[in-house]
């Protein structure tokens, strides 16, 4: 039922379900966790993918992830992963709808490179790398499927 | 100099002690005395350095003074910035707290010489007891038992000449000792005699660094053992009460964690023993105030003089609670000149009552303490609960000083019932922000020896190791803690989180009830 991929430590973990969450302090995190039968206090931090929870005094980070993210981290550390031109990828089938850079703009790691509009939410495409755009091979209106080569960095 | 302290007490109309008193700490022990100068009616003034300008003891307090920047070694450890903050401030006296200068005989003197009270025993005092290795003879030539050892140091200042005829009848695994020690500092455990010199080395080494003073001494190692220690409460005219025992042996690092009181090893004859013991080891100094007599219980029930620490102990709250005795309040009241009232004398324990310390530690790797910050604090109440805390929500954790964040005490009828109360009064707690000893607190609570009360000093070691590993079931379920977190979204979620449009009402109500709920008598 979860729209969500969960790993703690990199490894995958399916959640336990029949448990509800109950917030007794919202702001900072505190909820009592019950199974309908047993319950105890816990809390949670974070925000976005990452998470800690912490079950009886133990601290246990979680990271949860759309498949969106997933899909997007998968591609980044993959990306990461070379040293020299790389060609950026589409992860998504989507509608490109803004080109934030242009040929032989010099891009720093993280900065946005390009939008692609997808599942009506908008995404954007980051520089694995720091580097110059020595090719675009998209424009803005165009439609383009998972796997695409959008630009290249050198 | 001033008036005397005896005629203090009579100057002021109100009956307060003294007008006003510096506390020359921090943390969660500063808060404490805080609360001991409002119910006496005395102003408190708390003592900062510049990485404790916002803390919870300096907002408590009815006036502050900041005596420097944040290493401990020119703030809290400064006689002269305290003094000069204790004469600005224009306070009648000064109490030092635990740690820190508190058993310090030159900062007894220089508040004194100012004009001050030393909430404490006189200098002398403290000057005698500080050479551990002086104490162990004045204390085994009144007849009470010591741990077997050397009465000599093995190495004077780091010199190399030891005098090696008396080993031999000691025995091994010993443990070495500073002189000037404490906090396990200057402290190796040696099985033979192969691995005395370099052990010793070593010790000397660390105690000179740590205490400006390298002498050793080698007593056996007592294994296993218990670690138990007697609080006496004197006041300045020869009144003593001794109040019970403290079992602490549930130590890392030598250094404790969690204690109890009485101790589950001390039957009445033992506790009538170490009473008659620690009465004969105060009576070798000239004492007045509050102090603990630490002895070694092995399991033949032989007890052994450990050191007498005169000064507030960390849990010191355990025995207020079966004594129901405000024992910060006795010591400014002593210093003020008071006699000890009848109430005091006669006043004996009630119930059983655990201590367990709030660390920022990592228990899961070998309790190595964490920096970082305080996000979210919730500290449990309801009956027989009591918490000492010297933080709040939303409290950086400066690393320069001792990482205790909050004392959470229990009282109840029996050692059961305690125990219970213990583990439902965690259940109720959560820190946010960094890594804590309550998972081991928490583990420690369903630990059959703990439980039983059958542990000794080696239960961090032989039975906690580095924790259990997280089973399937813990990961599911913080898994699921996580979804479902992300699904419902915080109202005061971080800048950037979509506004989460929550049926705001219902989870206000669920928190309301959830509120109320707690507070209903029982």
């Amino acid at each position: 039922m979860s729209d969500y991929e969960l790993s703690i430590d990199g490894s995958e973990v399916q959640p336990t379900e029949g448990w509800t969450l109950t917030w007794l302090d919202q702001d900072s995190g505190v909820a009592r966790l019950s199974d309908g039968t047993r319950s105890e206090v816990c809390l949670v931090e974070g925000s976005g993918a990452d998470w800690v929870v912490t079950l009886r005094g133990r601290r246990i980070p979680v990271a949860v992830r759309t498949w969106r993210e997933r899909v997007l981290a998968d591609a980044e550390s993959a990306a990461r992963r070379h040293d020299g031109p790389i060609e950026v990828l589409a992860t998504l089938p989507g509608l490109v709808v803004a080109i934030a850079v242009q040929v032989g703009d010099e891009v720093s790691p993280g900065a946005s490179l390009l939008t692609i509009e997808a599942m009506k939410m908008q995404n954007e495409v980051r520089a694995p790398q720091a580097g110059r755009v020595s090719s675009v091979a998209v424009v803005a209106g165009q439609a383009v499927a998972a796997g695409t080569p959008l630009l290249r960095i050198e | 100099m001033a008036t005397s302290r005896s005629d203090r007490s009579s100057l002021r109309k109100d009956g307060a002690p003294f007008r006003r008193l510096l506390i020359a700490n921090r943390g969660e022990i500063a808060v404490r005395i805080i609360r001991a100068c409002r119910e006496l009616g005395i102003e408190s003034v708390a003592t900062y350095s510049d990485a404790d300008a916002d803390a919870l003891h300096v907002r408590m307090a009815d006036r502050s003074e900041r005596i420097g920047p944040a290493p401990a070694a020119d703030s809290y450890l400064s006689i002269e910035a305290l003094i000069a903050a204790a004469v600005r401030a224009d306070a009648e006296a000064v109490h030092p707290g635990y740690g820190f200068l508190s058993e310090n005989a030159t900062f007894a003197r220089a508040v004194e010489d100012a004009g001050l009270a030393f909430v404490g025993p006189p200098p002398a005092t403290l000057q005698s007891l500080g050479d551990k290795l002086a104490a162990r003879r004045a204390v085994a030539a009144a007849g009470v038992p010591i741990v077997p050892g050397l009465m000599v140091p093995l190495v004077a200042d780091g010199d190399g000449s030891v005098p090696r005829a008396d080993l031999p009848g000691i025995g091994f695994p010993a443990l070495l000792k500073a002189a000037a020690g404490g906090g396990g500092r200057g402290m190796r455990r040696v099985d033979n005699r192969a691995e005395l010199e370099g052990a010793l080395a070593a010790a000397a080494r660390e105690a000179l660094a740590a205490f400006g003073d390298g002498t050793i001494y080698l007593e056996r190692l007592i294994s296993p053992a218990r670690h138990v220690e007697v609080q006496l409460l004197g006041d300045r005219h020869g009144s003593l009460a001794v109040l019970g025992e403290r079992e602490c042996s549930v130590q890392r690092r030598h250094q404790k964690l969690v204690e109890e009181s009485p101790s589950p090893a001390v039957d009445p004859g033992l506790r009538a023993e170490l009473a008659a013991s620690a009465r004969q080891v105060a009576a070798t100094v000239a004492f007045h105030s509050a102090a603990t007599v630490e002895f070694l219980v092995d399991a033949d029930g032989g007890h052994y003089f450990l050191e007498m620490n005169t000064r507030l102990q960390v849990e010191h709250g355990v025995t207020e609670l079966v004594y129901g005795l405000d024992l910060v309040a006795w010591q400014i009241r002593v210093a003020a000149g008071e006699h000890l009232s009848e109430s005091v004398m006669a006043a004996a324990p009630l119930g059983h009552a655990i201590e367990a310390r709030v660390y920022a530690e990592d228990p899961h790797r070998a309790f190595a303490p964490v920096s970082g910050r305080v996000t979210s604090w919730r500290m449990p109440d309801g009956p027989g609960v009591r918490v000492d805390a010297g933080v709040t929500a939303d409290t950086p954790l400066p690393v320069e000083y001792d990482p205790l964040l909050a004392k959470l005490m229990v009282h109840a009828a029996d050692r059961p019932a305690a125990v219970v109360r213990l583990r439902r009064a965690l259940d109720e707690t959560a820190v946010g922000g960094v890594q804590t000893d309550l998972s081991f607190l928490r583990w420690l609570v369903d630990e059959p020896a703990f439980v039983s009360g059958a542990y000794d000093t080696g239960l961090i070691d032989n039975r906690w190791g580095e924790g259990p590993a997280l089973t399937d079931e813990q990961r599911s379920l913080a898994a699921e803690v996580a979804r479902q977190a992300r699904e419902r979204p915080a109202r005061s979620a971080a800048a950037g989180t979509v506004a989460a449009p929550l049926p705001e009402s219902g989870w206000q109500q669920i928190a309301r009830r959830e509120a109320v709920g707690r507070r209903q008598p029982e």
